[in-house]
């Protein structure tokens, strides 16, 4: 589900991800989608996950994506949340095509700095189609680059290189746990229906350390981040028109994630999520047992748009109250790509002590997310 | 304000209202030479405006272009510019000129990557339904302007040819280009997929850095391109189609400049003539107390003032001019520089101040020596009868008249200045102004010569002439200079039609021609549509030709390869070659002919050699000889196709020229061909055709310069006409004590005719000798170093002939119209007239 | 010579202003006839209507026995050639021909060969003091100068008939009376005829017969020597 709302973040802030609208045939569980006359596999239940494989790149599959966010702390003990993002598409278009250009493939990329500092998100996007050794991403392993942009794995560590209009990353994230396999053994599902499931994995509390480079000062930082690899062929129902997602670092090592659809009546239409305790015990949630309640709401001087930037997020037993860095987190992508969302970094308190410090996407507030 | 001011303006107004008719053709004058010159200058501007923004809005916030020939260059090329340290963003492109079927005129397609050209070309990215609809290979978006040209909306299909086929692709929507543009853009996967260019790039928009050196980043990204391939500054682009234009602007800049003085000429007349009509009141007004200076300055300000109403009309005039021009003749005036483009028209007050000024300079010039004349003169001498003749005194000295001409002969043959014939141009001025200086000199001469006439008519008329060459010389003056103008242009155009249409002889030996497209066209013949062709039945022999469009040294205009099915035996028989031809290289030494442009541009002789960029590589070619080329003003070569072929791999050709057996008839070839690759796919035309088509376009180019000609012939004559009428005016007395004497209406008209006739006949053949002097600059010096044209003089003698006889028949009957007028009034009056 | 009979002129109107009517003169060949008048009077008008450049209202114009109102203007025009000589007030000596050649004029018009009309012009010249000057060109002469070579001009063909309109108008008194003097001295030399129109007592002193002219025509008058 969280791959389905990062697939249609995707397909909305760059405009270029084929309209599907759960078109996957259901009942019959086709081992394809077919779309334009392009047959994309579906992800089914059952699906073997395996790595290093599973690390690299899915290029039969519609889209994917890499998705890190974290927080940091410089030598001075300023907080600042980092988010960076490698999304994979095949259009479906130039499929047969022998030109070194063609679209078969494209990558997207967004980077932001959450500095309270500064007030807003500094943010940078590239897009790209793979080729020319430019912008490429590896079926091997994580290796995904759009010119001097790029997401690495290396060993047990990822390295991101991001060289953008206004700052600057260039960050190590070493895992210091497992992988947390999402779903029933990394197939999530993302909806009521058979088909609509993704390959999905995450890394919870990867040991953060480099620079930033923000305002014309390199920082030297450590943190905690969150790691999601995720891809798929179907997509969200039709009658979502947005969604509500939060990936959290526990204080004492666990990780949480949870999410939920939202109707165009605001109302939950799905919802999901894990958690893994400090002992490394996982549990799966069903969609009945995660609820958002939100709290606070902040308008964008900007956008004009309205969102909760805090919640209480229950998930089984365990219930959250999320307080953001700072209220304003949105990433207005609408000169470039077309659209605004709100992506931040939080904190988190649980029965009133702070218990973490994680990410919170809210997307479709604007406008609903018509696919 | 004096009384003597008052009583010196009264005269002068009167001297304005009797002058009326001439004064309004001196105004006439000027206004039409600063409203050609003010025309060709907005249009040209509007122009260049024109393309400039054009090419600023589509290379957007480049820093620097990365340009390869026609037929593009290797993409690997991409990745290493891209990956540059001081590259900020880089946007391929492919860029060709697709043929539509049915059009005439191609419509520019640009490939782009979409996700790419956003941060450097926003202006070519379509705008569609879906963003992802830029990356289809099937979509174009168009421009506002192609969409216009095409009649097309969103949704519709559009056709274009590819190769020999027909590619389809569906309007996806529009763009955002500059207004007037007509442009369209596809995918860049697609442009190469679909026009044969897989694994070619036409160009790289490059953005840098912020904060890194653009010269650096020009120097490190050039130190990694393949020969042909260069990197500049998107500036250079529209410099440079400006500084290709220039020849041919400076040229008709130059023809208003000739309306101008021939304006001043007039102004010259009619204040000439006007100051020996009112030599007597000067002298009054300068007796009543009347400064010398002012009264100099009086006669300036009347020039001044006739040059101001001038130049204020010809700003008007030339406004409305442009507009016409630039909407009937396109924005380059017929030259087809700038196609496909249709420019707003774009005034410059600094402009039209400068010709403003440029009028009032020319009617203050004109009015200058008669009023220096007028005040130099001593007022008693004025007051006395018969003392006309000394206003022109000043003119009876030869040596400024000859140090002209010396001085034209001394500079006509030297090199060009920035490309520019400025020695030609300047000769020419001298040569006309040293003829009229000597015009009064000439003009005795020669009527000195003249026998004595049996008739006492034309003995008066011609001592009458005789005896006052300088009141004949301001005729003459008006009459040699268009007579000179007009017969100079007719020679050359005369000689550069003939050399053209023989060129053309010799440029299309063959019985057919097949076209399918120039170098960066969408039309091609592939080696398997060669076969088909040269097996066609009917068709005994076809050659074929690969066009080529490369920069053979960075920031010159491109120059044109035609790889053509010649080889060094036959080239002398084939080309039209000039001069001696270089003894054949032996061994395996590549050949190439140059043309003239390109033998001026980069001093290539028969004998040296010369570098090429084919396919990638710098290739040495040895130069085989030089031929003449009408076609391609900045320079092409002709290669052996065979070399090309074997050098770059590519056996593509554009052109074809068939041979046709024998008994077979061209309109069978033709329709053979048409079905082979259905219709409008390749242009078939016989080699009548073809001449038609490049003589009607080279009557379209020279449209201007024969409607500058015919005015300044209608200015000549009118200003022949208008001295006519005021020295007939002046003499009426003279015709009164005639006509006491017994001499008949019908005699005064005839010796006024005779007069009239000689006047012209000896301002014609001063003004044939004069225009044939300035025909040779033209055709030699002027045209050579403009246009890099060669061509051999043809003098068009029925057309010379016929001019003169109409200038003297014309000459002749305003003669005897202003004879009319001034013996129509009573010839008891007359005598009685004191002035 | 000449006889007027009945002549009436009016100077065209609206309204016409009437000069003269029933003028009546006789002038016997070889006489000098001076008309007196004040400016404005209509000397000029009777002299143009004896040369056949104006015509009357009323009365016959016969000069040498032609009726002069009945010819058409080009066989006028061959008349004047042939039978008339004039002198101007304001000289009109063609300025771009040389003195010689101003004086031929009449002799040119007439179709006379330059050969034979050389020694005619030659004697004039000397005869009107001019025989060195025959090279000048008009505008080095003086006035008095001009006007001799006018009445050169005006005798050189043998008119039948001299008519001088205010010859003395433009000089001073004593080039005046020699310029009369001559007038009458070449006149009676060659014996022609002679209608001189002058406002100056003097200049008309040298004429035969001196006649006032008035609306009602012409009376005798007496001048003051």
């Amino acid at each position: 589900m969280i791959a389905t709302r990062r697939r249609v973040l995707a397909a909305l802030s760059l405009g270029c991800l084929p309209r599907l609208a759960g078109g996957q045939a259901v009942g019959t569980l086709p081992p394809v989608v077919t779309d334009a006359g392009v047959r994309y596999p579906v992800v089914l239940p059952g699906m073997p996950i395996a790595f290093p494989r599973d690390h690299g790149s899915h290029p039969d599959f519609r889209t994917e994506w890499w998705y890190v966010t974290g927080w940091t702390s410089d030598d001075a003990g300023v907080e600042r949340g980092v988010q960076i993002t490698f999304f994979r598409s095949r259009p479906g278009i130039g499929e047969a095509s022998v030109s070194a250009f063609a679209p078969r493939e494209l990558l997207f990329a967004h980077a932001a700095v959450a500095d309270a500092a500064t007030g807003r998100l500094v943010h940078d996007q590239r897009a790209a189609r793979a080729g020319f050794g430019l912008a490429a991403a590896s079926t091997a392993t994580t290796d995904v680059r759009i010119d001097r942009w790029s997401l690495v794995r290396d060993g047990d560590a990822y390295r991101a290189r991001i060289d953008a209009r206004g700052f600057a990353l260039d960050l190590a994230f070493r895992a210091v746990q497992p992988v947390l396999l999402q779903g029933d053994r990394g197939v999530s599902s993302k909806g009521p229906k058979p088909g609509q499931a993704s390959g999905y994995y995450s890394v919870p509390q990867l040991a953060t350390g480099g620079t930033i480079e923000v305002g014309g000062r390199t920082f030297a930082v450590r943190g905690r981040a969150w790691l999601d690899h995720e891809w798929s062929s179907a997509y969200l129902p039709a009658e979502a028109s947005g969604w509500d997602w939060i990936g959290v670092n526990l204080d004492d090592g666990g990780a949480l994630m949870a999410f939920r659809m939202r109707g165009r009546d605001g109302g939950t239409t799905w919802a999901g999520g894990t958690l893994r305790d400090a002992s490394g015990r996982t549990r799966t949630f069903a969609p009945h047992e995660v609820a958002f309640a939100p709290g606070r709401t902040w308008r964008s001087p900007r956008t004009g748009v309205v969102y909760p930037v805090t919640f209480d997020v229950r998930a089984g037993d365990l219930a959250v109250a999320l307080e953001p860095m700072m209220d304003d987190q949105e990433l207005d992508a609408r000169g470039s790509v077309g659209i605004v969302y709100w992506e931040g970094a939080v904190r988190v308190r649980a029965r009133g002590l702070p218990a973490g410090r994680g990410y919170l996407e809210l997307t479709g507030y604007g406008t609903p997310l018509a696919l | 304000m004096s009384a003597s001011g008052d009583v010196a303006r009264a005269v002068m107004r009167g001297a304005f209202g009797a002058n009326r008719g001439r004064t309004a053709l001196a105004t006439l004058a000027i206004a039409l030479g600063v409203g050609l010159g003010y025309a060709i200058q907005t249009v040209n501007r509007s122009a260049i405006a024109e393309f400039t923004s054009g090419m600023a809005t589509l290379s957007g916030s480049a820093d620097l272009v990365v340009r390869g020939p026609a037929d593009g260059f290797d993409e690997a090329v991409y990745a290493r510019i891209a990956l540059d340290a001081s590259v900020a963003a880089a946007s391929p492109v492919v860029e060709v000129d697709a043929r539509l079927p049915g059009r005439d005129e191609a419509l520019r397609l640009v490939g782009v990557d979409a996700l790419r050209a956003g941060a450097v070309t926003p202006a070519l990215l379509g705008r569609g339904d879906s963003a992802l609809d830029l990356l289809r290979p099937d979509r174009v978006f168009l421009s506002p302007a192609a969409l216009v040209w095409l009649g097309l909306a969103a949704g519709d299909e559009l056709a274009v040819q590819a190769g020999t086929s027909l590619a389809t692709f569906m309007v996806g929507g529009t763009l955002e280009a500059p207004v007037g543009l007509r442009l369209g853009v596809v995918d860049i996967a697609a442009a190469q997929e679909a026009f044969g260019r897989l694994g070619r790039l036409s160009r790289i928009d490059v953005r840098i850095t912020p904060g890194a050196s653009v010269d650096a980043a020009r120097a490190a990204i050039a130190g990694a391109l393949p020969a042909g391939v260069t990197v500049e500054r998107p500036g250079e682009t529209a410099d440079m189609a400006a500084r290709m234009t220039r020849a041919y602007r400076v040229n008709l800049d130059v023809l208003a400049l000739v309306a101008l003085f021939t304006g001043s000429l007039l102004v010259f007349s009619t204040q000439a003539l006007s100051v020996v009509r009112r030599r007597a009141q000067m002298a009054l007004l300068r007796t009543l107390g009347l400064p010398r200076r002012r009264l100099a300055g009086l006669l300036l300000g009347e020039g001044a003032l006739i040059g101001a109403v001038g130049a204020a009309l010809g700003l008007v005039g030339g406004h409305a001019l442009a507009t016409v021009l630039l909407s009937v003749f396109g924005a380059d005036l017929g030259a087809g520089f700038f196609r496909g483009a249709a420019p707003a028209l774009d005034f410059s007050p600094a402009s039209a101040l400068v010709f403003a000024a440029l009028g009032i300079a020319a009617a203050a010039g004109g009015a200058w020596l008669p009023a220096i004349e007028a005040a130099r003169a001593s007022p008693a001498a004025a007051l006395k009868a018969g003392d006309d003749e000394s206003v022109f005194g000043r003119l009876a000295s030869p040596r400024p008249g000859l140090s002209c001409l010396v001085a034209a002969l001394a500079i006509v043959a030297l090199p060009p200045v920035g490309g520019l014939p400025v020695f030609g141009y300047a000769a020419i001025a001298l040569m006309l102004i040293g003829t009229l200086l000597l015009l009064p000199r000439i003009a005795r001469a020669i009527l000195a010569r003249v026998p004595q006439p049996r008739s006492t008519v034309a003995v008066l008329a011609l001592d009458s002439l005789r005896a006052a060459p300088g009141q004949a010389t301001v005729s003459l003056a008006a009459i040699v200079a268009a007579v000179a103008l007009a017969v100079s242009m007719a020679i050359m155009v005369a000689s550069f039609r003939e050399s053209l249409s023989s060129w053309l002889d010799r440029m299309l030996p063959a019985d057919l021609y097949l076209r399918s497209g120039g170098a960066s066209s969408t039309g091609w013949l592939a080696p398997e549509d060669q076969r088909a062709i040269a097996t066609l039945p009917g068709v005994r022999r076809a050659e074929f030709l690969r066009v080529l469009r490369v920069t053979a040294s960075e920031g010159d205009p491109p120059v044109v390869i035609l790889a053509r099915d010649v080889d060094r035996a036959s080239a002398a028989d084939r080309l039209p070659l000039v001069g001696d031809a270089a003894p054949v290289p032996v061994g395996d030494a590549e050949v190439a002919w140059v043309s003239e442009a390109y033998a001026d541009r980069y001093g290539a002789t028969p004998g040296t050699s010369i570098e090429l960029p084919i396919a990638g590589r710098a290739v040495t070619f040895a130069v085989a000889g030089v031929w003449r080329d009408y076609a391609r003003q900045s320079g092409a070569v002709i290669v052996e196709r065979g070399a090309y072929a074997r050098l770059s791999g590519d056996e593509r050709a554009n052109d074809a020229a068939l041979w046709l057996a024998p008994g077979a008839s061209a309109g069978s070839v033709r329709e053979t061909i048409e079905r082979r690759f259905g219709p409008g796919r390749v242009t078939v035309a016989s080699p009548g055709e073809i001449r038609a088509v490049s003589l009607a376009v080279f009557d379209r180019t020279f449209a201007v310069t024969y409607v500058l000609e015919a005015v300044a012939v209608a200015i000549g004559l009118v200003g022949l006409s208008a001295s006519f009428g005021a020295l007939a005016l002046a003499r009426r007395r003279e015709f009164g004590v005639l006509r006491h004497l017994g001499m008949t209406r019908r005699q005064v008209g005839a010796m006024l005719a005779a007069e009239g006739g000689i006047v012209s006949a000896v301002g014609l053949a001063v003004g044939l000798a004069l225009g044939g002097a300035i025909s040779v600059i033209l055709v030699h010096v002027v045209n050579r170093q403009s246009f890099h044209w060669s061509m051999d003089l043809r003098f068009p003698v029925a057309q010379l002939a016929a001019l003169s006889a109409a200038l003297l028949a014309l000459a002749t009957v305003t003669a005897l119209a202003s004879a009319r007028r001034a013996t129509a009034g009573d010839a008891v009056l007359a005598v009685k007239e004191d002035w | 010579m000449i006889r007027l009979s009945g002549l009436a002129r009016a100077f065209p109107g609206p309204p016409p202003r009437p000069l003269f009517s029933g003028l009546d003169l006789s002038v016997a060949p070889g006489e000098i006839v001076a008309i007196l008048g004040e400016s404005g009077s209509g000397k000029s008008t009777l002299l143009n209507l004896i040369a056949g450049l104006d015509r009357p209202d009323a009365g016959s114009v016969v000069v040498d026995g032609a009726e002069l109102s009945v010819l058409d203007d080009d066989a006028r025009t061959r008349f004047r050639r042939e039978r008339l000589g004039f002198v101007f007030q304001a000289f009109h000596v063609l300025p771009y021909l040389p003195v010689a050649r101003n004086v031929a004029l009449p002799l040119a018009l007439n179709g006379v060969p330059d050969a034979a009309g050389d020694a005619r012009v030659a004697s004039l010249l000397d005869a009107v003091g001019l025989g060195d000057r025959a090279a000048s060109m008009p505008r080095e002469l003086s006035g008095g100068e001009l006007q001799r070579v006018a009445i050169a001009r005006a005798l050189v063909h043998a008119p039948a008939v001299v008519l001088a309109d205010e010859p003395t108008g433009n000089l001073d008194p004593r080039t005046a009376a020699s310029i009369v003097a001559l007038l009458r001295d070449t006149l009676k030399a060659r014996g022609a005829t002679g209608v001189l129109a002058t406002h100056s007592h003097a200049a008309a002193a040298i004429a035969d017969r001196v006649l006032v002219l008035a609306p009602d025509g012409l009376s005798p008058a007496a001048v003051h020597r």
